[in-house]
């Protein structure tokens, strides 16, 4: 409850909600699922632009990848035929683990991104998926890579405007892909139990030749920085390698260094560090096993 | 402060009501009446308060009344027909899976859509579809009992509907048999 609210909107457009955030200023939010707002229950906030309305709950081909409505819920992602065959699923199954299903049938895509919380379990799919968001403003629409949205602890390169979109590129063009090259994907979460904040959380992807040479990965890891990170220097340790027991220990090795993480009630910035490590090697050894599997 | 009209249904009852911009349904719902929605964590980690959503389980804390115009809602007081509790309730309290009552309604709520959606889960998918109904009571394992059990009784008088022969009177008591059965 936020008894302090002035004025709930419920506009139809994203023209209208532009409008209305503009004119609400510091006082106005963008609301959706509004499983995290009401939770952190802003006394500064005082008029609401919801953004339930505005035909922005969709998951749909495109150009062999994928566009993604900013108000699709957790639930509708994890369910969608679409996502759970896509790149082994990985995003499908980061929806899945995000909070109860009471959760998931609230919260959206855009709110887990757009609320910029470091452990966001979308954020090393989506990375590591080379995804780009789309961002309406004022002057009209303007799309960026993910890794450049996320500007620190809740901070977005939003700066008013409204997230409406994640566009995942088809996944031969995102990784350079060639012929006889096997691909592999995984995510992986620390939490006590699935549904719970993580503690860490990682996403790799990896594209192995016929021979067993790695030809390029992609490691994200959330929760253990003030924003979710992608790691080039662990997929460099990997790129060009035999993907093996060595090179993933490299690449873990680099993970855990790039690693900038704090203490806090769920765990310590120690424990935190190695499990980034952990994690990666988890989730490279899964990805091992597909290849390995479809050879 | 502008105060809305939300119209919507409750439990296939058309209501038409003024709430505050900053109001909950949780908080709006109580303040009609509709007791059964429990007021437990008000941050989404308890599940007490958990109502239909247009079908679907949701925390009534954590959706704003002005969200639920337009939809239709259903609370525990909605399951019963007259003095006929629904099968899952029925489920619930053969299972003994009822001890103080304070989660009781949002697990079976949870329960009624996690089985329209998934009709013959597995006790792992059963346990993983209530994890966001806290009891502070008995434990978990009576009400897991008791998702199988009504899943089995679903699935019985489907059967019979189809012409196959099921236990006696499957929808309104279970056997103890049915606690065991269930599995996909």
């Amino acid at each position: 409850m936020m008894p302090w609210l002035e004025a709930f909107r419920r506009p139809t457009t994203i023209a209208e909600a532009l409008r209305l955030m503009k004119r609400g200023g510091r006082r106005a939010r963008f609301v959706a699922g509004a499983t995290d707002l009401l939770v952190e229950a802003d006394p500064a906030a005082r008029i609401l632009v919801d953004v339930g309305r505005l035909g922005l709950s969709y998951v749909k081909p495109h150009r062999g990848g994928w566009r993604i409505g900013a108000a699709t819920t957790m639930a509708v992602l994890e369910q969608s035929e679409g996502m759970r065959a896509f790149a082994g699923g990985i995003l499908a199954r980061a929806a899945a683990s995000s909070g109860s299903i009471q959760i998931r049938n609230r919260a959206t895509t855009g709110g887990n991104l757009a609320n910029a919380s470091p452990a966001a379990d979308l954020a090393p799919p989506l990375l590591v998926l080379d995804a780009q968001v789309v961002i309406a403003g004022q002057k009209g629409k303007r799309q960026l890579p993910l890794a450049d949205f996320f500007k620190g602890v809740r901070q977005t390169a939003l700066d008013g405007d409204l997230l409406v979109e994640i566009i995942l590129p088809p996944l031969n063009r995102a990784a350079g892909r060639r012929g006889g090259e096997r691909s592999a994907w995984s995510f992986q979460k620390l939490g006590r139990v699935e549904s719970d904040i993580a503690i860490v959380n990682a996403a790799a992807g990896v594209g192995v030749d016929a021979g067993g040479r790695c030809c390029w990965a992609r490691i994200a890891v959330g929760a253990v920085a003030p924003t979710p990170l992608r790691i080039p220097a662990a997929e460099n340790a990997l790129q060009g390698r035999p993907l093996d027991s060595e090179s993933i220990a490299l690449a873990c090795e680099m993970v855990c260094r790039e690693a900038r993480p704090i203490t806090d009630l769920r765990a310590s910035a120690d424990y935190r560090r190695q499990m980034s490590g952990v994690l990666v090697r988890r989730a490279l050894e899964e990805c091992l096993e597909q290849v390995a599997g479809d050879r | 402060m502008d105060s809305l009209e939300i119209r919507l249904k409750v439990n296939g009852e058309p209501r038409s009501w003024r709430v505050a911009p900053g109001d909950v349904l949780l908080d709006v719902l109580r303040r009609e009446n509709y007791f059964g929605v429990k007021r437990g964590c008000e941050t989404g980690e308890c599940g007490a308060c958990t109502v239909l959503l247009d079908g679907k389980a949701v925390n009534s804390c954590l959706v704003f009344a002005a969200q639920a115009h337009g939809c239709d809602i259903v609370t525990i007081e909605g399951l019963a027909r007259g003095d006929r509790l629904h099968p899952i309730q029925e489920a619930f309290l053969d299972a003994g899976a009822v001890q103080c009552g304070f989660c009781t309604p949002g697990m079976v709520l949870n329960t009624k859509a996690f089985l329209e959606q998934c009709p013959q889960p597995t006790e792992a998918e059963a346990r993983k579809a209530l994890a966001g109904n806290y009891c502070r009571c008995t434990g978990y394992k009576k009400p897991v009992e008791a998702v199988m059990a009504a899943a089995a009784a679903q699935c019985g008088v489907r059967n019979a509907e189809c012409g196959i022969r099921s236990p006696k009177n499957s929808a309104l008591r279970i056997p103890h048999s049915a606690l065991k059965r269930g599995r996909r």
